[in-house]
């Protein structure tokens, strides 16, 4: 993987520069120093810098260690990175995490209206007249990203059910590698539907009406696991691995990780069993079965 | 009416505005024009530099997406590229793959993913960067093809809203309009101010000249020849000066006339000398009779019978001639009479050439005439018919009311008027009385009838001599009853 490769030359060089410099900042750019890694997928509310800085701010002085936040642009290159033990942790997605179930360890899932459960929404435009699932037929569809669970794999796994197939039953099907960019293309009209994370529709609602005023809720799956944070089964480093996952559980006691979790629109984070993804691992065996 | 619609009867403070107002909106249209085309220049070439790097930005941003047809990614490059180019107002921006269906458009819901712009062929053929602008349009537009080497993979096709353009063009035309339309009313108006000020002279003379047509001619007031200066100045001196001459020759032509007159009575009055000192001889000669032979009573009674009737002779023609004279400082209407005096005070001159008169009175009472001009008048037409006939020959005087006219006609058996006499008498009035010959008499009398609003045609009949026949309109028509 050539960005990894670039990835960690660029900490050698670092290296020498971190004997000069006390401190986290300076610590944090080595690659393989005592700096925690720690990924972050779409799943996420992106290009929010200011929550990225406090949510770093907090990891580093809750954990003890440096952090470097990692993000990239598809689930995919994040659970890459996570499963070649290049991340000490990372918030990925349920499907990538049962999917990838024997590569990792279940960190903490994030509480969500007190509940580490969440919905997939399959959202439409406010006028359409569609009212369930199949009047969607011949549209163009909006998926988040093709290793999201809300984002693709619970709609996909509803068409297996009915034995269909997204290039069969919508005219065409694209992929944002973004829920927010979901609810764009379908409030912008780009597409006529779209398979969305509840989590962030519903926060992005509270936070910009204007984008979700346009679109409205067709279809809200069950109850689900919320995108958890894994680290590799073995972890590249016990300490840090569990100085992050202490941080993370603790974060509703600390002030600003109160702050951090008011930005997330997040109650907190709960050691879970890696059952709660049981109902995921099951739509992604339906789909691995339809093939 | 038409005459007021032929530009050329216009006047000149009309003429000059609207000239002035004219070539200033030909001036305004042809500098408009030149702005216009400088602005339309400017915003085509302003607009086409942003629209090249919007498409350049966009170029580069969807490149490699197009090639993938990643819809997304394509849509997304679309918005941030619209919301950084904020200032170029892009409307709508749609991009297709080469086959021409829209991978993403700005606006979806118009342009959707697949929908079909244009075909292929069109793609292909396209030239690689084209740009359309119109001046006062809404709407610029611009297409980019994207090609890879020797490969053309798409079309972004960009519309851009050029309203804010438009506006600009409106306002800066309007601005022209009213600037443009201000500074020829401006200009127009001052025309008008200075051509009516430099006409005032002008109206001053005009005037001046109108009332000297209609009546008599005045000099300009010296205020307002001091006032002015300059050609005006010049012209208002040398005007008063015409006039003050005009005057001089008016005074001088009254004078001429007068003396003309005295020069007539003088003639006149040396005829009845002689027609007095004819019988005087004879009246001294009985006298010396008396003296010498008185004693002898056949003597006596010849000589007193003669003494008598040359007495009686020269009273009759003393109290004619008083009768005539007498009534010349009353002014009064012509009458028959007055031809009798005539012929009476004729007699005399024509006695002395042996020329007879011979009257024919065809009027009775009084006409509405003065009397003293056409008694001078008809005087001395009858005086040069004597002057000019032959001796023993007959001059014939005939006076009758023809068509609400006092027509009189003279008529002599001389070798002919000449030319030029008649000229004065019947052609136009001539400035001055003199003319090598004489011609004082028919000038005085061509000025009374003149005056008189009557006129004279000379007859040369083929039996020789001249017929004068002098034509007076009677203004008084209430008098034409009497008369007949």
């Amino acid at each position: 993987m050539g960005g990894s490769q670039e990835f960690d030359r660029r900490s050698l060089l670092g290296g020498a520069g971190a004997l000069l410099f006390a401190g986290a900042s300076s610590a944090k750019d080595l690659g393989l120093g005592p700096s925690i890694h720690f990924g972050l997928t779409p799943v996420f509310l992106t290009n929010d810098l200011e929550l990225l800085g406090r949510l770093e701010g907090y990891l580093e002085r809750s954990a003890g260690f440096p952090v470097t936040l990692v993000t990239r642009r598809t689930y995919q290159e994040i659970t890459a990175l996570l499963t070649s033990r290049q991340l000490d942790a990372a918030w990925i997605c349920g499907y990538p995490f049962v999917a990838h179930r024997e590569e990792l360890r279940l960190v903490a899932v994030p509480l969500w209206r007190g509940k580490p459960l969440y919905q997939s929404y399959i959202i439409v435009d406010q006028d359409r007249k569609a009212e369930n699932f199949t009047d969607l037929r011949g549209d163009i569809h909006a998926f988040s990203d093709p290793d999201s669970n809300s984002g693709f794999l619970v709609t996909r796994t509803l068409m297996a059910e009915q034995g269909l197939r997204p290039e069969n039953f919508f005219s065409r099907f694209f992929f944002t590698y973004g829920h927010r960019n979901v609810i764009r293309a379908v409030a912008s009209g780009l597409a006529g539907s779209g398979s969305v994370d509840g989590y962030v529709y519903d926060v992005v609602a509270g936070i910009e009406p204007n984008l979700t005023k346009g679109t409205r809720i067709l279809r809200r799956s069950e109850l689900l696991g919320f995108p958890p944070i894994a680290a590799p089964r073995s972890p590249i480093d016990e300490s840090r691995l569990s100085a992050l996952t202490r941080a993370l559980l603790t974060i509703s006691t600390d002030p600003d990780g109160r702050a951090v979790l008011d930005m997330l629109r997040l109650d907190g984070f709960m050691a879970e069993d890696p059952t709660l993804f049981d109902t995921i691992a099951a739509k992604a065996a339906l789909v691995g079965q339809a093939g | 009416m038409l005459s007021r619609l032929n530009p050329r009867s216009w006047p000149i403070t009309v003429k000059v505005p609207l000239a002035v107002a004219v070539l200033m909106i030909l001036v305004a249209l042809l500098l408009s024009e030149r702005v216009l085309a400088g602005l339309t220049e400017t915003q085509a070439r302003h607009l086409r530099d942003l629209a090249q790097s919007y498409l350049d930005g966009l170029s580069s941003a969807v490149g490699p997406s197009i090639l993938r047809e990643d819809t997304w990614e394509v849509f997304d490059a679309i918005e941030r590229a619209q919301e950084l180019n904020k200032s170029l107002r892009p409307l709508e921006t749609i991009v297709t793959n080469a086959d021409g269906q829209v991978i993403a458009a700005s606006n979806p819901r118009r342009h959707p993913i697949g929908s079909p712009l244009g075909n292929r062929q069109q793609a292909l053929s396209s030239p690689d960067q084209s740009f359309s602008f119109e001046a006062g349009a809404d709407t610029a537009s611009a297409v980019r093809k994207l090609s890879y080497p020797g490969r053309t993979v798409g079309l972004i096709h960009a519309v851009f809203d050029t309203r804010h353009l438009a506006a600009e063009r409106r306002n800066v035309i309007l601005a022209l309009i009213t600037t443009n339309g201000a500074l020829t009313l401006l200009l127009a108006a001052a025309g008008w101010i200075l051509v009516a000020r430099m006409m005032r002279p002008v109206r001053v003379l005009t005037g001046h000249l109108g009332l000297a047509r209609d009546t008599s001619a005045m000099p300009i007031a010296s205020n307002i020849v001091a006032r002015q200066r300059g050609e005006f100045g010049r012209l208002f001196r040398a005007y008063n000066a015409l006039v003050h001459s005009m005057e001089e020759h008016d005074a001088l032509v009254k004078k001429l006339a007068e003396e003309e007159r005295l020069g007539s009575l003088g003639r006149l009055a040396s005829a009845l000398a002689h027609e007095i000192n004819n019988p005087l001889g004879g009246l001294f000669n009985a006298l010396a009779t008396l003296k010498s032979h008185g004693h002898l009573a056949y003597v006596r009674t010849n000589a007193i019978g003669l003494l008598d009737r040359g007495l009686l002779g020269i009273r009759d023609v003393v109290r004619t001639t008083l009768a005539v004279y007498r009534t010349e400082r009353i002014a009064r209407d012509f009458a028959a009479t007055d031809i009798n005096d005539l012929q009476l005070l004729i007699t005399p001159e024509a006695r002395r050439k042996s020329v007879t008169i011979v009257v024919a009175n065809g009027i009775h009472g009084t006409i509405g005439l003065s009397s003293t001009p056409v008694r001078q008048a008809i005087l001395n037409l009858l005086l040069n018919a004597v002057a000019a006939s032959p001796d023993g020959a007959e001059v014939v005087l005939s006076a009758e009311i023809r068509d609400g006219a006092l027509s009189i006609m003279v008529a002599d058996r001389g070798p002919g008027l000449p030319e030029f006499a008649a000229e004065i008498l019947c052609g136009s009035l001539p400035a001055a009385p003199w003319r090598d010959g004489g011609g004082l008499g028919l000038w005085t009398t061509r000025r009374v009838i003149t005056e008189l609003g009557g006129h004279i045609d000379v007859e040369r009949p083929p039996s020789g001599g001249t017929v004068l026949h002098l034509i007076l309109p009677v203004k008084r028509a209430e008098e034409l009853p009497h008369v007949a």
